[in-house]
């Protein structure tokens, strides 16, 4: 079993990377931590970074986890390759420029590119946003999956996620007491459906809400109240399409052996129990 | 000084009286207890009304707030006459009309008229409305105010409200332990500015708003929070050009001794912590 023990960052390909970076500071409220030659790295907390925008194809997309120790990121080499994943492992300088000590890649069936990181760098210096976005910091995806039903398994029986509830087919994934840290929603096409950071209150939800609405920035869902995770949210677009949330107030799942899993309609009810609607592919019929 | 025992009820004149009925009905959410050919009564909470609406020519409005008995309307009659009021004391009739059992009426320098009344009608039967607002009941009046502090002096004077904050010369006043019950917000003319409902939570207040607009009802202030009273807030038309809130999660000040009235920056941000949009120019800073 491969043990997950967070979701460490994700690398995005960008056609615009000054306006991405713009986006992600002046919008988003994270803060450049450092520009090298082959992209832009963010951070949004303790960790030296957990977003990176590069030049390329904006499809392009990456979602890392972290592992306890080398022999975790051996076992995990050796799993994933007898199920038939291709495994990468990952060079000196790709490592460095991941900031870790060592990785390796794979495709998760869906075909999402997936990295397991062992010693991502934390950083000495706290997180300080361009905007006071109240951000706490990054702290789930949402992944595509072709087919959820085959992915779930694969998340919950070849790692260590366990089902914290169900939209329709969509299972919300959680690897610690966090309600959620891994998503997936039915899709076509492979791809991070969406980057969750959390804020520190409701207030700091509605007040992005305004700052965000005045700046033409293109909301898709919310503001609203998730019935599964009781967070408050907001979900807006960045560049290329790229949907990223805001919330607040995530369930903590602290007793795995009493906690059951819901079952919610894949309508917006099942999505918000304050009456919006989402205008995301991936979360309508 | 004369002791004011709690806020009571609003009444309202309005020449469509069935425009007005189904608005306080089906959209603001209460529940009419009585219904005659030219006065409609809604309940909110325990209280037999909070809201009548009666037939007149033109829209007018009434505040009515409690005192404990005739002793203490007699001294509030001398006391307001003293101060330069002329009150009018209600008929028999008129105070049946009102369900109370004595009233006298009087108008502030800005031309808001207030009802003084002794042993308003309770309910043993709690409200029970057709929709599922959540509202917990009548919670504060905003008033317009031209009269440049009369009005603050009439009811932290004359009567025993407290001033909790002001926001310019906007004040707001306390009867009880409720941040404030009425506030006074200078404007070019007088009149009621809105009427607050309280609604049990944040998750009520969101989902009202997204009624609202599902119903095409124009919201004119928020979703928001107010810094002074830390409420939630949600104002919007009503019938005659009368607004109406949804507030929730205000402040309580448990200690007159220790609580100091805070002045706040007449600007925009001392109305709303969450930077939304508002239409009233009172609001506007």
């Amino acid at each position: 079993m491969i043990r997950l023990q967070d979701v460490s960052y994700v690398r995005l390909g960008t056609a615009d990377l000054e306006g991405s970076t713009r986006f992600a500071t002046e919008y988003l409220g994270l803060e450049v931590s450092e520009r090298s030659k082959d992209g832009i790295y963010f951070k949004s907390d303790e960790r030296e970074h957990t977003l990176f925008y590069f030049e390329g194809d904006p499809r392009d997309h990456v979602a890392a986890f972290e592992v306890g120790s080398r022999e975790d990121l051996e076992d995990a080499a050796r799993e994933l390759e007898a199920l038939g994943h291709a495994v990468h492992g990952g060079t000196a300088a790709e490592a460095e420029s991941r900031k870790v000590k060592d990785f390796i890649a794979f495709n998760d069936p869906s075909g999402n590119r997936i990295e397991l990181v062992w010693r991502p760098a934390y950083s000495g210096q706290r997180y300080h946003g361009l905007r006071d976005a109240g951000i706490t910091g990054f702290s789930h995806i949402g992944l595509c999956s072709t087919n959820p039903a085959r992915d779930e398994l694969f998340w919950t029986r070849v790692c260590n996620a366990r089902v914290s509830d169900r939209i329709g087919e969509a299972p919300l994934l959680r690897i610690d007491e966090v309600h959620h840290t891994i998503a997936l929603f039915p899709s076509p096409t492979k791809g991070i459906q969406h980057i969750n950071h959390q804020v520190e209150s409701g207030d700091d939800v509605m007040r992005s809400f305004n700052f965000l609405n005045e700046r033409q920035v293109r909301m898709v869902f919310g503001p609203g109240r998730h019935p599964t995770s009781s967070a408050r949210f907001l979900y807006f677009e960045g560049p290329d399409g790229m949907v990223f949330e805001y919330s607040s107030g995530v369930k903590s799942i602290a007793d795995e052996l009493l906690y059951r899993e819901h079952q919610y309609p894949f309508d917006p009810k099942g999505f918000c129990k304050w009456g919006a609607k989402p205008n995301i592919p991936e979360f309508q019929k | 000084m004369i002791a004011i025992e709690q806020l009571r009820y609003v009444r309202l004149g309005t020449p469509d009286l069935a425009a007005a009925t189904d608005f306080a009905q089906r959209i603001l959410g209460l529940q009419i207890v009585d219904k005659t050919p030219d006065q409609v009564f809604f309940r909110s909470d325990y209280r037999d009304h909070t809201l009548v609406y009666a037939r007149a020519d033109k829209p007018s409005c009434a505040v009515a707030l409690e005192v404990r008995d005739l002793e203490t309307l007699d001294a509030a009659e001398k006391a307001l006459a003293a101060a330069g009021y002329a009150a009018t004391r209600g008929t028999a009739e008129a105070a049946e009309r009102r369900k109370v059992k004595h009233f006298l009426s009087f108008a502030d320098r800005s031309g808001n008229v207030f009802e003084l009344v002794v042993r308003p009608l309770q309910s043993g039967w709690r409200y029970f409305p057709a929709r599922d607002a959540g509202i917990l009941g009548l919670e504060d009046i905003a008033l317009r105010s031209t009269a440049n502090g009369a009005e603050e002096a009439l009811w932290t004077k004359v009567f025993n409200g407290r001033v909790s904050d002001w926001v310019g010369e906007a004040a707001y006043i306390r009867f009880d332990d409720a941040h404030h019950r009425l506030a006074f917000h200078p404007s070019s003319r007088g009149g009621p500015l809105a009427i607050e409902y309280a609604v049990e939570d944040v998750d009520l207040l969101m989902q009202n708003s997204y009624f609202l607009r599902a119903m095409q009802v124009r919201i004119v202030d928020g979703p928001g929070r107010r810094p002074s009273s830390n409420q939630l807030f949600l104002t919007f038309a009503g019938p005659d050009g009368v607004l109406f809130s949804y507030v929730a999660e205000g402040a309580k000040i448990a200690d007159e001794e220790k609580h100091r009235p805070r002045q706040f920056a007449k600007n925009r941000r001392s109305f709303c912590a969450w930077g939304s949009d508002c239409e009233i120019p009172e609001l506007q800073g």
